[in-house]
């Protein structure tokens, strides 16, 4: 999996957003607010990356169990499909 | 070309109708600066503005001037740290104070507020669209010709004090807020570029600016209470601290 091309995530104002540029504006002209987990996961997938390889990174880097990671990954890939943001 | 100087950019531009040079009387300029930059309106550029949200019914001698505001700001942004911020902006004592809020809530009528309480003392920068931009560290607001439906502007520009979300309460209330609250509010309210190197040179300015002038939420209904209480408390407010 991994981000469409076109959006781009920034950190402003102790915030991290997903905003469009270029042909992408044509699809999204709005703004995503991402929480710290969120912009994590979004920094893999823009390399591109599979759900284990997300869970792995998680695990890695916070203090969770298994079950809640993939069930948070779960969740947050789904949301970047609904919004087509991820191929 | 007539050449005029808007937030301190002095450019040339030609007009098709006599809208532009009319709109932007107060702000021509016949010093010895160099223009920065030089800008054609041409038909296309109006149909362009035709084809945006919210144009129809407008003149096209009225798309002309939008179209050049349009390419004012795009040059202001790339090159001098500039963002048109939707909001009516005044000055007391030398402090600017923004009011943001979507169209129709009351910004326009929060500022008539303050005239009607502080009479000559406020300096109306501009009703609706003013120019924010970074010079040598401060944040300044610029009038523009582009004034909103009162046409209240003035060719100035002033150090900003605070920024204001609006808001429409039964009885007024202000609060400080922090940089990640007003964030949603300046993003809805200034014009976002569409391509990355500007992206990030907007949202570059749109960080610092958020970072280094006093953020308020004002919940008000339309009376001279309501006045007294955000002025009360922004004029006092020890501003640069978020």
């Amino acid at each position: 999996m991994k981000i469409k091309d076109g959006f781009i995530l920034r950190e402003v104002a102790d915030s991290y957003l997903v905003v469009a540029v270029g042909e992408a504006v044509k699809q999204f002209n709005g703004v995503i607010n991402l929480n710290e987990t969120g912009a994590f996961l979004w920094k893999l997938l823009e390399k591109g990356c599979d759900e284990k390889g997300l869970k792995d990174a998680l695990l890695a880097e916070y203090d969770v169990d298994e079950a809640t990671a993939a069930a948070d990954i779960k969740a947050f890939v789904e949301k970047l499909k609904e919004a087509d943001l991820i191929i | 070309m007539p050449r005029y100087k808007i937030a301190d950019i002095v450019f040339e531009t030609n007009h098709i109708y006599a809208y532009t040079p009319a709109l932007c009387k107060n702000y021509l300029y016949d010093g010895d600066a160099p223009s920065e930059f030089s800008v054609e309106i041409t038909r296309d550029d109006i149909a362009a503005e035709r084809g945006k949200e919210g144009a129809e019914g407008f003149p096209d001698a009225y798309l002309e001037s939008l179209a050049l505001f349009r390419k004012l700001c795009e040059y202001a942004l790339k090159e001098r740290e500039g963002i048109i911020f939707h909001s009516s902006a005044l000055a007391v004592d030398g402090k600017a104070y923004l009011f943001t809020a979507p169209s129709g809530t009351g910004k326009s009528t929060h500022s008539r507020l303050w005239r009607e309480m502080l009479g000559d003392k406020v300096v109306m920068i501009n009703d609706d669209k003013p120019i924010v931009r970074f010079v040598d560290g401060d944040f300044y607001v610029y009038g523009t010709p582009w004034n909103g439906k009162h046409r209240l502007d003035t060719n100035c520009r002033v150090k900003i004090a605070a920024i204001c979300e609006i808001k429409r309460g039964e009885k007024n209330s202000i609060e400080k807020i922090t940089p990640r609250e007003m964030l949603p509010v300046v993003l809805n309210q200034t014009l976002r570029p569409g391509e990355v190197a500007e992206m990030d040179k907007y949202l570059s300015i749109v960080d610092r600016l958020l970072k280094s002038v006093g953020l308020y939420r004002l919940h008000c209904n339309i009376s001279r209470e309501a006045a007294e209480l955000s002025y009360g408390v922004m004029s006092k407010g020890d501003n640069n601290e978020n």
